[in-house]
Order: C-alpha cells, then structure tokens, then sequence
C-alpha cells in the first residue's frame, strides 16, 4: 500500500538516494546529506509543535508499506520570506504614451519584489522512478491540500508554487545568461545549486534592483520568461486543475512562473467530504484504476496519514475500509475522516454520494 | 572678412539651409522646420533686445557672417537657462557595487540614472558650421564669439556652463544608444524621434524616455561603446571646447549617449584671457591674429583681427575691423587671443 506520512529520520537515505537521482533543478533538495537532515530535524520539529508556526516545514513521505521505503516526498513551507528576504520579479508593464507624437507602446518590465513575503508556498515534491504513474505524484501533491485545508490557521490564506523555469541539457538558462550572470559571476547550475543550500538571498541581493525592461534583454532570454521547464510541464497542468494560476511573477534566475490559488478555491478542498470511518470485514480489492480512487486521510496534525481507496467505499454518512487501511490512517470505526477525489477526471465520485 | 553677429530675420533662409546639411540630432541643436526655426530667431531677437516676458528665459542666437559675400556660414547659440525653464534631461553615469560578504564577491554595476541636474545652468548649443570652415580660424570665432558675449554680459549667465557633444551615429544614420534603449519605447528610429524633437521639444521627447535607472550591461555592445564618445564630426568642437576648458564628467545625452562637457564659467579661457581696451587705428594687417567684439545687446559684433600695438588700455587694430564692429576710435572693444 502507498501512505503518506510525516517523513522520519529514518527516511534519510531513501531521501538521499532520490536527491542524487534528480540531479539539478531541483533547488529545494539538493543532494547533500547533512542538508537533508536538518530539513528532516526541522520538519520533526513542525510536526511536534516545536517551532513557531511561521517557521513551519512540513515534510511528507510518500511510503510504500510492502517495501518499508519512502519513495516520495513533498511539502509545505509555512511561511516564505521571514528570516530572509523572498525575491521575486513582477513581470508588469510601462507604458509609453504620447497623442501628439501617436505613440502608445506597452513595454514589459520587470519589477524586483517581495510580493509572496508571508504566504505559505508548496515545495519538494520528488517520486522516484519506479513510483511514476498510476496517480502516485497525484497523491504526493494534493495530500498537502487536505492538510492545508484541515490546519488552516497555521498558513496563510493564499498558497503558492515556484515552477522551475526552463534549461537545457547542460543546465544553462538563457534568463540568466542575460541577467543574472550579468551582476553575479556565475554558472546557472552553480548559483541554482548555492540557493538550494540556503543561500538565495545573498544572491538575490547581488541582482539588480531597478526594473529591468525587457526589451533590453536577447530574444532568448524574453522567450523564457514566465515559461517552465519541460518536465515540469505536468505538475503545471495538474496545478492549474486544481485552480492555481500564473500570478505575475518570475523566478529571479530562471524566469519559471509562480502560480497560486486561494485555499479555499483549491479544487480539491472544495470537493472533499468528511465521513465517519466503518471498519468492515469485508475484503475490498484497493487494486482499482486511478479515476476510481479517491484520497482518504486522517486528521490529525502530527500524524498525518493519506493513501487512497476506490470510491465506492463511500456512503451517505459513513466510508467503509478494510482493517487495514483504517490501520495505516491509524482510524478506528467511528473517527472522522476527509476524502477527495485523487485525479481531475472524478470529481463526481465524491460528490454524487455527498 | 569674417563676422559673428546676432541672428536677424533675413537670415532665416541661410539658418535653415545650414540646419539642413546637419544630421539627424535629437540634442538641443538647430530644428530643420522653417517655423521652428523663425520662432527661435524672434526668441533670439527679442533676448537680444531684454524684451523677454517675465519668466521666459533668454536664447541667444549668433549667425557666422562672410561680410564680402554677405553669406551666412554658421550659427551658435547660448540658452541662458538650460531646459529653458523646463526640465533638462540626461543621464548621469554612476555606479553601484553589488558585494556579498558572506558570497566574498564584489562586482561594479554601471549604471545611467535620469538627472535634471544640469536643469538651469548656461548652455551652449545649436552649433552648425559650413563643413568646409570646420577646425579652421572662422570655427573659433564662431564657438568662441559665444564666449566673449558671456564675458560681455557675465550677470545674464550661471556660474556653470554645458555644452552637449553629439555623439555616435553610424553612416546610415541609425544611432547604436538610441537603438539599443530609446527606440524600445518610442517604436522609432532616430530620424523620425528627431523630427518630432524639433516640433515639440527635446523635453517634451525625454519626457517619454523609462524613468528608471538603466543598467549599462543590458546595452547592446555599440551602445556600449558609444558611451560618452563624440561623432567625428564634432571632434573639432570637442577639442576647442577642451582648450576653452571644458571637460567631460559624468554626464550623457539621453538619446545618443554623447558627452556633456562642464566648466566654471570664470574659468573658461575666454573670459580669463579676455581684457576691456580702447580703439586705435593701426596701419596694415600685420600683428597677431585674435578675437575682439564690441556691444553687448543687439549691436554685439565680433570677428577676428590683426592687433597691432596693443599698450596698457588701448589696442590699435585696423581701419576695416571698426567698420565691422561699427565703432570707432576711442570705443570700448574687449579682445582675446587665439
């Protein structure tokens, strides 16, 4: 079975052979073992209640329980911007206007800012590959809607999504070659790896501070502004169905789009449904297609558990599960739990039997 | 002989004909448009005269005479006020150094932030010459004419003047800075940004230029190069205003990157070296050549002469000069050297 759970100082090797395996672009999770750790230490800390709320990191293993390893991971930044400064381009326009000389041009500009200060952001989601499909990165992203929604007064109303902007195979980006490079002496590679480690703030106070007008910049440069990468293409897409959208601004390096959504609008908080558990002696077949599956999680705060079962199992007022799915969600007949549909296809399932 | 005199009416021809041979020139120069120009003759004519309404600022306009053809050469201007009571706009070329301590690094950031600075201070411009007088004796006594009328009339200028260079253009006419920055905004070439420059104003223009800084390393490469350089045109002018004491500091023209040169008025060569003296008659030509002008309003005259004899408070120059200064022996003339 594939549960989703706090991740655990025992994840960390799993956790650094996946950080190995993804090489560059991811900048949240580099591959650096006493890095991981702390994150790990900091996450145990968020879930104990250990550290101010705002200083929050929620980490989330996707486990599978037949293998004992965690083959996935995700999480949720309480808040961004409050130990050090969160930058961002605002890609806005100026325009240039007279009647008398029958000019009126619009000129896109980019505005330093620190507009996303405060508001929680969704971050380090990583499936290994032999975990890819079958609505397991599904699972791995939108489990944190369920949790953001049943936590609400620990983040903020909006949440938002850093989407990697687009390189190539050598991990060059034009944005930067045009820009970054310009004030910092740099490869891309090396300045996306030295923020992973923390230190984006320093670089971002090497950048410019006065808005940039793009027209300045080469063609290769402006193209890939607000663009994402490839492979991000996907979690893009599946952000969107959810009600996320591009919000005007730009990753300060490589120009990928951040995208964001109020909670209560995500759709999948909007179409969940809490229901009573009923254990039952049934055996259910959990093998089912995707678009028949929904999330289940539990509610608890420390020990969040979420995996997915087929939709029938819901009724008017209760869900039926087998022993041990109400084990992994650590449930017992009678707790409450909250559902939601697992891919875009099925909304209905929920709801026709809400 | 060779004259500098205030610009008339009936030189409105000869101006426009002159202005026309210049290439296109967003700067405070001479506008091609025969009513642009016509206004700025009255403008001249009326500074000349102290008719100026309360709050108009005074543009002096000069016409380069050759009094044995009765032909105008070139003509040069002084704006008492630069901007002329509105903004004066150009680019201040500074630079920012973005350091880390924590990252060891340190980098120089050029940067070019919009100044009014300059805004009011005297400005010589709307200079334009027969290119075949270029860097000979009647060019210095054109550029310098200005300088011996601001001598002649110290309490009308500031204690700092300009004058704006033009700087790069290519021989198609395309300005590399202009192309790099200020076409973006305006969607159009340097030509035709300059036509309306020369209907509206030059304020008016950079009124539409980005308010914001500009990072210099965002420039095209042959903007950057064009930074603060003059058009080989105006080398000549760029030498002699040197000479004069002019300097280059840190100011560009907004739209073609051209230096602005500075100076302190009460240091510039002219009005250093230049002395009042008295009217005498010299026989023959021979002596030294120099300048020497006389009047300070409408009547200002200057051109270039033999000096002959020149004791403590009087000069003895020859018959013909009075003539072209219409003064005679015993009037107050102030002369300089070449």
């Amino acid at each position: 079975m594939l549960v989703i759970r706090p991740l655990l100082e025992t994840d960390l090797d799993d956790l650094y052979v996946m950080a190995q395996n993804a090489g560059k672009g991811l900048t949240t999770l580099p591959a650096d073992r006493a890095l991981l750790e702390r994150k790990i230490n900091h996450a145990r800390e968020t879930f104990n209640q250990r550290c101010a709320p705002e200083a929050g990191l929620y980490l989330f293993a996707l486990e599978d329980t037949d293998l004992g390893q965690c083959v996935g991971i995700s999480g949720i930044q309480a808040r961004v911007g409050l130990d050090e400064v969160f930058y961002n381009y605002r890609l806005s326009v100026t325009v240039n206007a007279s009647r008398e000389l029958g000019v009126h041009v619009r000129t896109p500009t980019l505005h330093l800012s620190n507009d996303m200060t405060d508001t929680t952001e969704i971050c380090s989601l990583l499936l290994s590959d032999s975990h890819r499909g079958g609505g397991n990165g599904l699972l791995l992203s939108r489990c944190r809607f369920l949790y953001l929604d049943s936590f609400r007064k620990h983040f903020s109303d909006k949440v938002f999504a850093e989407m990697r902007g687009v390189s190539d195979k050598e991990g060059r980006n034009p944005l930067w070659d045009a820009l970054g490079s310009q004030f910092f002496d740099m490869e891309f590679s090396e300045a996306d790896m030295l923020s992973g480690l923390g230190n984006k703030s320093f670089i971002a106070e090497l950048m410019p501070k006065y808005p940039i007008y793009v027209p300045m910049l080469p063609d290769a440069a402006r193209a890939v502004i607000g663009r994402v990468h490839d492979n991000t293409a996907p979690a893009l897409k599946m952000l969107q169905a959810e009600g996320f959208n591009f919000n005007g601004l730009v990753d300060i390096f490589d120009g990928g789009p951040v995208v964001e959504a109020f909670v209560h609008n995500i759709r999948t908080v909007r179409e969940s449904v809490h229901r009573h558990v009923l254990i039952s002696r049934k055996a259910v077949d959990l093998d089912v297609a995707t678009s028949e599956r929904v999330m289940i999680s539990n509610l608890s705060f420390r020990d969040f558990r979420v995996t997915t079962i087929p939709a029938h199992c819901i009724g008017p007022d209760t869900v039926s599960v087998p022993k041990e799915v109400a084990d992994v969600l650590l449930v017992e007949s009678g707790d409450q739990v909250r559902l939601a549909p697992l891919r875009d296809a099925g909304p209905q399932i929920v709801a026709a039997k809400g | 002989m060779w004259l500098v005199r205030p610009v008339q009416r009936e030189d409105l021809r000869s101006v426009l004909d002159i202005s026309g041979e210049q290439g296109a020139r967003l700067s405070s120069t001479l506008p091609k448009q025969e009513a642009a120009v016509a206004g700025k003759i009255e403008h001249s004519m009326r500074s000349f005269a102290g008719q100026l309404d309360a709050g108009e600022s005074a543009r002096f306009l000069f016409v380069l005479e050759n009094t044995d053809t009765a032909t105008i050469h070139g003509v040069a201007g002084i704006d008492a006020r630069a901007g002329n009571g509105q903004p004066f706009y150009n680019y201040r070329r500074d630079a920012l150094i973005h350091a880390s301590h924590e990252l060891g690094v340190s980098r120089r950031v050029e940067v070019l932030y919009p100044s009014h600075a300059l805004t009011d201070m005297t400005q010589l411009c709307a200079f334009a010459i027969d290119p075949d007088l270029r860097g000979k004796e009647p060019f210095e006594l054109l550029a310098r004419a200005r300088l011996m009328f601001v001598a002649e009339n110290r309490d009308r200028f500031s204690n700092r003047m300009v004058v704006e260079i033009q700087g790069v253009q290519a021989s198609d006419g395309s300005v590399p800075f202009w192309d790099s920055l200020g076409r973006h905004f305006f969607n159009m070439d340097f030509d035709t940004a300059d036509k309306h420059s020369g209907l509206l104003s030059r304020t008016f223009i950079a009124e539409l230029m980005p308010p914001n800084p500009i990072y210099v390393t965002l420039l095209s490469a042959a903007a950057k190069e064009a930074l603060g350089q003059p058009h080989a045109l105006s080398l000549p002018s760029w030498e002699l205003l040197q000479q004069e004491g002019f300097q280059a500091g840190c100011y560009l023209d907004i739209f073609d990157a051209g230096p602005v040169l500075e100076a302190r008025t009460d240091s510039l060569r002219t009005l250093v070296t230049s002395r009042k003296t008295t009217l005498h008659a010299s026989h023959g030509d021979e002596g030294e050549t120099c300048l020497i002008s006389a009047g300070r309003g409408e009547d200002f005259r200057c051109t270039l002469t033999g000096l002959g004899e020149s004791v403590k408070a009087e000069v003895k120059v020859p018959v013909k000069t009075w003539k072209l200064l219409s003064r005679s022996a015993g009037d107050e003339v102030r002369i300089a050297p070449l």
